[in-house]
């Protein structure tokens, strides 16, 4: 399955790896239906991903689309313009993507400033004589306003529909302005989930920004990840090794030395797969076929294979020796103050395994989760990242696991089957019923939070914090009337209006 | 489209700016389907939206959580339905995909009123969502279409629409009579302004305090649905904005005979709000005696308040704004404008008219802004990109001190730049937490003194 950059358009997840949106069952047989690292990938396993059984319903509500993720990678760049080349409606996501931002530079000690998104504001006689005029004006706003290193385009909904050529118009200011133009194939329905939003701006990215004729700096690693804490500077430190962190608060140049480095990690292979494994296939910079750094066997097992690749071995088993002598009293401590709790982990797919990883370090019951999609593989294939069977072979089965795009009317029932004390969550939409049922919720903006050794220990210290507003929450369940029918709500199967295809 | 030459003061005129373009940098509204808010705004009423996957949560994050934190309510946020189309309902055509989603929302829901809303997609590849909206109206489903189009208009144009669809599908004819001392009330946009439901409460409490009777329609303090009902009943609608909500008053006009009174500016403080109270009583042709004793009791403890601020107001030892720049849409900035003017005596540093409203209305706002006071000279910009905003502040001259800027999330950083004090009033306010505050009427008054002069004096030492 060779990643394709000839084409300016992304192959969707769907296309590429057989992602699902709907699924209900046990996450051991949810991997095992994977044939990822279960079975030999000579049997059965076609070109394009794995085909697994998923299940369609009528009803849901508001997902999210791959244009937003597109403005949170591409937008979120700091020497770059992104154009959204739309009606204005497209542009509510600067307001989100800029808290996002400005809040990512706080955590990373940046200079705090707005992004910088321009909407082309489409109208209705554009979507009759098309729309092309005004994205060249808003690239030629863009660079007066700006002098960028780089101007993303995102597409849209209607501009797919009607058909502008952006490419042609990205070609043509791309020469006229002397730096790269870049269009993002981002149709909100071309893909049924919105990490191939994550794809297209990586797509591009490695098209037309991460430099041809690399000078390799052996001790660069790539980080993909988003706007969290710098965990991994003293982490890497330790190894002598230094960060390049990638594609969110990054600069132009930042990306375009990616092929330079000597390895590609991340923090959830939802988010990195695609590039990873791109920089591998074309720029042969190796990526760390590891399980996640979440909980000690994963965290172990990721810090070896980056030694391995880049021939630090030794100073990796001296670090991971010390990592866990100063972490263990505290999450010894830990594990007695979380005693008989709880949890539920409802967030991105690969990141969800992770977590669960760590709560279950943490003497944390987690009989349900909830993952947005679930890519049956990932880009590079390589049954080491399979995270799913790692979760399951190393800490056990998840009784309920459950896939759904963020459909709060399920989650109520979810929440139901388990009971928990607590969830975490990483997209906004499910906690706030949590919290109307009484149910606290950790949200982990700092994607890295949990991470490595002392995540374990952060988590552990979160969850107790969380805990003690449960009082809050269940005031609030005891005055607060859902909108959902008691008919729904008796519904003992979330997935009842759901059927197999 | 030709820039016009922007005077702010009598004394300053802003150099031209380049030509506008199409480009808007930092959003300041939003398109048309962000109106699924105004019926969320209605208790126990949802919408169903027709669009896209991601339209419903970015309009959602954007309007109800990035401003002000309001949240979703009963029907908002995430519990909105969505079609979620994908590619075959682009190809194929999303009207069975829509006529199912609306079924299973009748099962899985519970509300009085449901309101579809269309996007982009089913507007541009001729989705007939009118004749699958009509298939439940007639088995008596209480549901009404609104087709908003991102391309089509704004979420303030999409506002109207939604009223409109409301009172055309659901309220109906009406040839009844009308209940003297009875008012519908159509005012700030709900959600987009940070402060609707505070505000909100605030009118209605004011007009109460006067005799009247009021549908304030959106917001908790609406009895939702059975007060919609009523509409047609009330003796006449009370237009208070510059322009959103005129139209939905000529048409009850024409529907109903209903008259209208429009006020185009929303009171801030005890003089405006007292004046205000007693047009509205006399329109009505109420007894008047309420209004005064209510009036006398409102000044009472609001001028007892301002007492306390004017020794604060005189004396602050380390030296206070001059001018202000207001930056917003038009309704806020032309209550907070007369406000600081004619009741602080602020010098006026630049106003900012940021929604986009229709051409037809321009030069009605702009007079509106032009007679605020005989003693000091203002003037409108209709901006709607914040880099153009932006680009003529930095490049005015306020004196000896920096502005007060009242505007949005986006004036942060030129804020900061300034060292100006920012009081975040409008879309997008990522960096305040709005529940019940309010801005207008007496207790409002009140409060927005304490909120700016907070903010000036904690950004002090």
């Amino acid at each position: 399955m060779r990643i394709n950059l000839d084409t300016p358009v992304v192959e969707s997840r769907e296309q590429r790896l057989g992602t699902i949106i709907a699924w209900d069952g046990k996450a051991s047989e949810l991997s095992k239906q994977s044939e990822y690292a279960r079975k030999s990938c000579s049997s059965g396993c076609g070109e394009k991903g794995r085909r697994l059984c998923e299940m369609k319903g009528p009803f849901t509500q508001g997902s999210v689309c791959s244009e937003q993720m597109v403005e949170c990678q591409a937008g979120n760049i700091r020497d770059a313009v992104l154009i959204q080349h739309s009606p204005i409606g497209c542009g509510a996501g600067q307001v989100i993507y800029n808290s996002i931002y400005r809040n990512g530079l706080a955590m990373r000690n940046l200079p705090v400033e707005n992004l910088r998104l321009i909407s082309t504001n489409l109208k209705e006689q554009d979507m009759v004589f098309g729309g092309v005029d005004k994205l060249e004006q808003s690239i030629r706003d863009a660079w007066e306003r700006h002098h960028p290193k780089a101007i993303f385009i995102a597409t849209s909904c209607a501009t797919g529909i009607i058909g502008d050529d952006v490419d042609g118009s990205a070609r043509k200011l791309e020469g006229e302005l002397g730096i790269p133009v870049i269009p993002l194939h981002c149709e909100g329905f071309m893909s049924k989930h919105w990490s191939t939003g994550f794809d297209a701006t990586q797509h591009g990215i490695m098209r037309q920004i991460v430099r041809r004729n690399p000078t390799k700096q052996e001790d660069l690693v790539n980080v993909i990840n988003l706007w969290g804490t710098d965990v991994f500077t003293p982490m890497f430190k330790e190894l002598n090794l230094r960060v390049n962190f990638v594609v969110d608060l990054a600069t132009v140049e930042d990306l375009a030395q990616m092929s330079e480095a000597a390895a590609t990690v991340g923090f959830c292979h939802t988010l990195s797969s695609y590039l990873a494994a791109g920089l591998e296939q074309e720029f042969g910079v190796p990526e760390i076929k590891a399980p996640q750094p979440y909980g000690f066997p994963g965290t172990d097992a990721w810090l070896r294979e980056l030694a391995k690749v880049t021939h630090r071995e030794e100073l990796a088993e001296a670090y991971i020796a010390k990592e866990h002598a100063r972490v263990a009293p505290r999450i010894a401590e830990l594990r007695e103050l979380l005693k008989g709790k709880k949890g539920f982990v409802s967030t991105g797919s690969a990141y969800a395994h992770g977590i669960i990883a760590v709560l279950r370090e943490l003497g944390v019951e987690v009989d349900g989760s909830l993952v947005f999609h679930h890519d049956p593989i990932y880009d590079s294939e390589d049954p080491r990242q399979d995270t799913l069977a790692h979760l399951v072979d190393n800490y056990g089965d998840v009784p309920s696991f459950s896939v759904s795009n963020r459909q709060q009317y399920q989650f109520y029932g979810l929440l139901q089957r388990v009971k928990p004390d607590f969830i975490i969550i990483r997209h906004n939409g499910l906690a706030p019923l949590a919290s109307r049922l009484g149910i606290p919720a950790a949200p982990l903006g700092d994607e890295h939070h949990a991470l490595g050794y002392q995540g374990i220990i952060n988590l552990g210290e979160t969850i107790l914090e969380i805990l003690s507003h449960k009082k809050f929450h269940e005031d609030l369940a005891a005055h607060v009337t859902l909108p959902y029918k008691k008919w729904w709500l008796d519904q003992g199967d979330p997935f009842l209006l759901v059927k197999g295809e | 489209m030709q820039q016009t030459e922007t005077t702010v003061t009598g004394a300053r005129t802003f150099p031209p700016l380049g030509p506008k373009t199409n480009s808007i940098q930092q959003v300041r509204y939003v398109c048309a389907i962000g109106a699924m808010h105004s019926a969320s705004a209605i208790p126990w009423v949802i919408p169903i939206t027709h669009c896209g996957p991601g339209c419903a949560e970015k309009q959602f994050g954007s309007l109800a959580m990035c401003n002000g934190f309001q949240g979703g309510g009963y029907g908002g946020g995430a519990v909105v339905p969505s079609t979620n189309i994908s590619e075959s309902e682009v190809v194929f055509g999303g009207e069975n995909r829509l006529r199912e989603l609306i079924r299973a929302s009748l099962k899985i829901l519970d509300a009085e009123l449901f309101v579809v809303v269309t996007g982009c997609i089913p507007d541009l590849v001729g989705d007939d969502a009118a004749a699958v909206v009509r298939e439940f109206q007639d088995e008596g489903v209480p549901i009404v279409l609104a087709e908003t189009g991102g391309f089509k208009g704004t979420n303030f144009t999409g506002h109207e629409l939604i009223t409109r669809a409301i009172i055309d599908q659901y309220v109906g004819d009406y040839a009844g009579e009308r209940t003297p001392g009875v008012v519908n009330v159509w005012s700030l946009l709900p959600y987009h302004n940070t402060f609707w439901q505070g505000d909100l409460s605030e009118i209605k409490r004011v007009l109460e305090g006067g005799g009247l009777k009021v549908n304030i329609l959106f917001g908790h303090e609406s009895e939702g649905i059975p007060e919609w009902k009523r509409i047609p009943q009330a003796q006449f609608n009370l237009v208070l904005s510059p322009w959103l909500g005129v139209q939905t008053a000529q048409h009850l006009e024409n529907k109903y005979g209903q008259p209208f009174l429009h006020l185009p500016a929303i009171p801030i403080g005890a003089d405006e709000t007292s004046s205000f109270l007693r047009t509205v009583v006399k329109f009505a042709g109420i007894d008047p005696a309420p209004a005064e004793e209510f009036i006398r009791k409102e000044e009472l403890t609001y001028y007892h308040y301002l007492e306390g601020f004017g020794e604060f107001y005189s004396e602050y030892f380390w030296g206070m704004p001059a001018k202000f720049v207001v930056i917003g849409e038009s309704a806020y900035a032309l209550a907070l404008t007369r406000f600081l003017i004619n009741d602080l005596g602020l010098m006026p540093g630049g106003q900012f008219i940021t929604e986009n409203p229709p051409e037809e209305y321009h030069e009605a706002i702009r007079r509106e802004f032009q007679t605020i006071a005989s003693d000091v000279v203002t003037d409108v910009a209709f901006e709607e990109d914040s880099h153009r905003i932006h680009t003529l502040i930095r490049q005015s001259d306020f004196g000896q001190k920096p502005p007060i800027i009242l505007g949005t999330t986006w004036e942060r950083d030129l804020a900061k730049e300034m060292r100006s004090a920012i009081v975040e009033v409008g879309f997008p306010a990522s960096y305040e937490l709005v529940l019940s505050r309010t801005n207008v009427g007496y207790r409002g008054a009140i409060a927005l003194l304490e909120k700016i002069y907070t903010t000036v004096v904690s950004g002090t030492a």
